[in-house]
């Protein structure tokens, strides 16, 4: 989610070039817009309840006549795929997003529909896997021709390789929504799981789990400026017990990748906070992300610095 | 307007002609023995309590211990002179001997990174161990940080005519780990020059 081709060489050139400037000025306006557009979020307000439980999807998943493989997924795998959906649903938190994927926004996603509603998914991945199109929630989804080919190969993405459904459904969602990020990078190609066309901003995020949940979904912050709360760990720390929030967080920080001291101050990374407490400086964070719970300990300053997102959803 | 060019011009030679030169072609022959001992060391440990390190400073004073388990996974950042990395390892019931061990060496060499990965070949489990290491590099002002990645698989691997890792014998698709491109040191060691450790 790198924002370098905004300075790319050929902007800089644009603006020394008198007849491009008023361009220039354009485009840099309409990306203001997005993503201050993004600084107060409020969805459509829809009753926040549990729709269905986790064992009426498992009734549901047995008493199914599983289909052998299906020609509309020709990588997919009938075994894989219905292992995993039962996995899905005995491990709600075991949605594995993958090594070096785009698919993080999807995998909290993932959680948060679970939550909600896991007689809905498993009801629409069968429709999916049998048909190739479904409805979830009122919304319809029929991925392209590319999507179905692409899932059950991503390979080299840790347990993914082997969760067929998983597979799918990151593919399935990238396909369907679709933010400022992935408009240069909206057809999906092989690899593309990795790049710009999986990518999603705070607005876009907060759109999915709104339409997806059927909840009511409130953020503070943006894609480029941090939230304008007085102190983020009593904002969020307020929230905790009485909704779900979901953080939108600059992870290269706190997760370095190379020794450089100077780093882009932008978003990287979403992930479903489970529990804050705070002793003197020190903040101890415990969230979900990539299939599992996260234990850390940073300092206040760091966790200003980080958080650029506080998503509130109803329980 | 041919000043406008003339900037653009140095600073796109900029950009592309200076890129970070790693001072040794060598680097796996020269520390083989060190950098061999600490990925043994690390299969030998990382079975019984899962972990990784990551020395996230220059220096080579901090470090980020990963401790996972089923349910949870622990991050943690020390200095390597604080007993707190001690008394969270006796905690957790890790081999405070070993994981010491590995810290000395692993600052010794310049290693930044050690962690496990699962694959799967034919739908089952496998692993490998991928380690990081900060050479010794000559840097220009914007050019990128390099770092080897050395990974080392169980099994003999295939590898094309270039040298590249391939996926399998078959398919012969070149596999990339990480979104890179690893070439063959042994059969079943590889390494790749890469802008990040991790």
């Amino acid at each position: 989610m790198n924002l370098s081709f905004l300075f790319s060489s050929g902007l800089i050139f644009a603006y020394h070039s008198n007849s491009l400037r008023t361009h220039l000025k354009l485009i840099l306006f309409t990306y203001l817009f997005l993503f201050l557009a993004d600084q107060e979020t409020f969805a459509r307000v829809l009753p926040g309840e549990i729709i269905s439980t986790k064992e009426e999807a498992i009734a549901f998943l047995e008493k199914i006549d599983q289909p052998k493989e299906n020609i509309l997924w020709p990588n997919v795998k009938s075994k894989l795929f219905y292992d995993n959906l039962k996995l899905n649903l005995e491990k709600p938190g075991s949605f594995y997003p993958g090594r070096s994927t785009n698919f993080c926004a999807y995998g909290a996603l993932s959680y948060l529909v679970m939550q909600k509603d896991p007689l809905g998914y498993v009801k629409f991945m069968n429709e999916l896997y049998d048909k190739g199109e479904a409805s979830f929630n009122n919304i319809h989804f029929k991925p392209s021709k590319e999507v179905m080919k692409a899932a059950g190969t991503l390979k080299f993405k840790g347990v993914l390789d082997i969760r067929h459904a998983e597979q799918m459904w990151f593919l399935v969602l990238a396909d369907k929504f679709k933010g400022y990020l992935n408009f240069f990078d909206k057809k999906f190609h092989q690899g593309d799981e990795n790049t710009f066309w999986a990518a999603t901003n705070l607005g876009k995020y907060d759109r999915m789990v709104s339409k997806m949940c059927g909840t009511h979904v409130k953020a503070v912050g943006s894609d480029l400026i941090k939230p304008w709360v007085k102190d983020p760990y009593t904002y969020v720390q307020k929230r905790i017990d009485s909704n779900i929030v979901s953080l939108y967080i600059n992870n290269r920080i706190i997760h370095k990748k190379n020794h450089d001291k100077v780093k882009f101050s932008i978003p990287t990374h979403f992930i479903i906070l489970r529990q804050i407490r705070r002793e003197g400086n020190l903040i101890t964070l415990r969230y979900w992300d990539y299939g599992g719970e996260t234990e850390m300990q940073i300092t206040s300053r760091t966790f200003k610095k980080i958080v650029f997102g506080i998503i509130t959803i109803d329980k | 307007m041919i000043r406008s060019l003339i900037f653009f011009s140095i600073i796109s030679l900029l950009l592309t002609s200076c890129s970070t030169k790693i001072v040794s072609n060598n680097y796996y022959q020269e520390h083989k023995g060190t950098v061999d001992s600490i990925e043994r060391r690390y299969e030998k440990l990382n079975p019984v309590n899962p972990f990784s390190l990551a020395y996230t400073d220059k220096k080579f004073n901090i470090v980020s211990l990963e401790m996972i388990s089923d349910t949870l996974t622990r991050i943690y950042e020390f200095n390597i002179n604080e007993n707190r990395l001690a008394d969270t390892l006796l905690k957790y019931n890790y081999d405070t001997a070993g994981i010491y061990y590995l810290v000395r060496k692993m600052k010794d060499s310049k290693v930044t990174w050690i962690n496990s990965f699962d694959y799967y070949v034919n739908d089952r489990p496998q692993q490998l161990i991928i380690l990081s290491i900060k050479p010794k590099t000559i840097r220009y002002i914007f050019s990128p940080p390099k770092y080897i990645a050395l990974v080392y698989f169980r099994t003999n691997q295939y590898f094309d005519e270039k040298g590249r890792l391939l996926d399998d014998r078959r398919t012969k698709e070149v596999r990339k780990i990480k979104g890179q491109v690893f070439y063959r040191i042994t059969d079943r060691i590889c390494y790749t020059i890469t802008e990040k450790y991790r």
